[in-house]
């Protein structure tokens, strides 16, 4: 994993720290495990994570479109910042 | 045995083996495409059965009743979603237009085929008739193709094949307008891959099973005993009639009676759907899953009817919520506001407007509208009180409620009474508007 995507992965785990359920510790989440069957978030925090990656990452949803399933786990949501910001 | 092992069967690896050892033959046999080939030759004989059924059901309107007419009605059925799905797996090579509004672009052509209805003559004949019956049917088939165009939008139509997208488009498995199971994307996504996977998911399907008979069972015995028009707690459609002379104790037990009856009769229909997609491997969400038992407005729409508000969700409040990012970015609240609105105020209003499908097809929109005037007040306050819900978790941030048990119980108690009275406003009955506003003013002694 390159540096930047490492301090990305560090920013997003912060941020569902934020937004998650609590009694779920995120560090029981695998990267590649869904977040919202998983039990950490649910689906209005899907919300809170297109926000945290408007303002975040300037990502503009209302060109790209949304598709809730790209957003399901850690490694999803760094796939897409990585595709929308090419 | 404990009683969450027990209840929690379907998960044991004990009974998974011993379900893999007494089924091992069959479920070697099952593999996913002899599975979804079976699905896909019901789903062929409902797309026959049921337009059949349709048109017997509105024998009093223009619609086509001799066998030619029938035929053809099928076939048109058959054709237009054959060309949802061409339209799915070439998305990119359709009009920007429409790649940028697929759903909008399927809801206009809906209404575009409406009007052509309406205008046409009424001595148009077959054709007409043909007309007719796609415009009572269609509502039934719109949002599944809505899932099936969102498939194309994110380029994942073009590798499937209609054989397996006609699965959910005409479910053999049961199901509303509302798709249970969502479609081919979501299906494939929970679909069992081995043995083990399908023993899971089947003996998860008997689990709901079990749960539906027992839930239709608490309802018989409800009926019997206390909850029904012969009985000590009359039906809560008949109390709101009376408006402000319903009786006061009688109506307050009818109201949470009718919201316990509402998730009972929700989650033993939708368990016996989701617990035959669950036998033949497609391990799905359920559709209700302990609403009672929710200490939020919010979880509870989110439990009580989940295909509903998925769909609610994907077609109205995501979209709403996205394309509205750049004008808002500065209001979030405002955003959040028209997102829940989009969803469950205009998106919940629409879709049960295309539920009376006899009504617009007859062009009787106004009278649909007007039908549907107590459910205006029932989605607005559904809206406000799933923002303020929203606005409250958002505020805790992440944050755990308050514990105890007397604490939950008071949230269970407020989210109950919360749906128990919007319900007034929801009820199937032929009470105005203006009866349910005195019934329910009459329950806090405002009569």
């Amino acid at each position: 994993m390159s540096d930047e995507r490492q301090q990305q992965l560090q920013h997003l785990i912060e941020f569902l720290r934020t937004v998650q359920k609590p009694n779920k510790p995120i560090e029981q989440i695998g990267p590649d495990e869904n977040l919202v069957t998983s039990g950490l978030i649910d689906s209005l925090a899907l919300v809170e994570i297109v926000v945290y990656l408007e303002n975040t990452y300037g990502i503009d949803f209302g060109a790209h479109g949304f598709e809730p399933e790209r957003l399901s786990s850690m490694s999803s949501i760094l796939e897409f910042i990585e595709q929308a910001r090419t | 045995m404990s009683i969450n092992r027990l209840t929690q069967f379907h998960e044991d690896p004990a009974v998974i083996a011993w379900w893999q050892a007494r089924l091992g033959t069959v479920l070697t046999w099952c593999t996913p495409g002899r599975r979804r080939a079976a699905l896909a030759i019901a789903a062929v004989l409902a797309g026959v059965i049921r337009p059949l059924r349709d048109m017997a059901r509105a024998d009093d309107l223009p619609v086509p009743s001799d066998w030619p007419g029938l035929a053809s009605l099928v076939l048109a059925l058959f054709a237009i979603l054959w060309l949802v799905y061409q339209a799915a797996v070439h998305f990119r090579s359709l009009p920007a237009i429409v790649r940028r509004h697929p759903q909008i672009s399927i809801h206009l052509l809906y209404w575009g085929s409406l009007a052509v209805l309406w205008l046409s003559a009424p001595t148009g004949g077959a054709w007409r008739e043909l007309l007719f019956g796609l415009a009572i049917i269609f509502p039934y088939l719109i949002w599944r193709c809505g899932y099936l165009l969102l498939s194309g939008q994110y380029g994942r139509a073009a590798s499937t094949r209609f054989v397996d997208q006609i699965i959910p488009l005409w479910p053999a498995y049961g199901g509303t307008n509302t798709p249970y199971g969502k479609g081919l994307d979501y299906l494939s996504k929970c679909e069992a891959k081995n043995e083990e996977e399908l023993a899971r998911s089947q003996l998860a399907g008997i689990k709901l099973f079990v749960l539906g008979l027992i839930w239709n069972a608490a309802m018989t015995l409800m009926e019997r005993t206390f909850y029904g028009p012969e009985t000590v707690i009359p039906r809560l459609n008949q109390l709101v009639v009376q408006g402000a002379q319903a009786p006061f104790l009688a109506s307050w037990a009818s109201v949470y009676c009718e919201l316990v009856w509402q998730v009972l009769r929700h989650a033993a229909d939708g368990h016996m759907i989701i617990g035959t997609l669950r036998l033949f491997g497609f391990n799905v969400f359920r559709n209700t899953y302990k609403p009672l038992l929710s200490e939020s407005i919010l979880e509870f729409w989110n439990r009580y009817y989940y295909y509903f508000k998925e769909l609610m969700a994907n077609f109205f409040f995501l979209p709403t919520f996205t394309q509205l990012g750049s004008r808002l970015r500065n209001w979030p609240r405002l955003r959040l506001l028209a997102a829940v609105f989009a969803a469950a105020f205009v998106g919940n209003m629409y879709y049960h407007l295309l539920n009376l499908e006899t009504l617009v097809a007859q062009g009787d929109v106004f009278a649909a509208v007007y039908t549907l005037r107590s459910r205006f007040f029932y989605c607005f306050l559904l809206a406000i009180g799933i923002y303020i819900s929203m606005r409250r978790q958002q505020g805790r941030g992440g944050k755990p409620l308050a514990a105890g048990h007397l604490a939950r119980i008071g949230r269970i108690f407020g989210v109950w009474t919360f749906f128990a009275l919007i319900f007034i406003w929801n009820v199937k009955s032929g009470a105005p508007f203006l009866a349910r506003v005195e019934f329910f003013l009459g329950l806090f002694g405002f009569a």
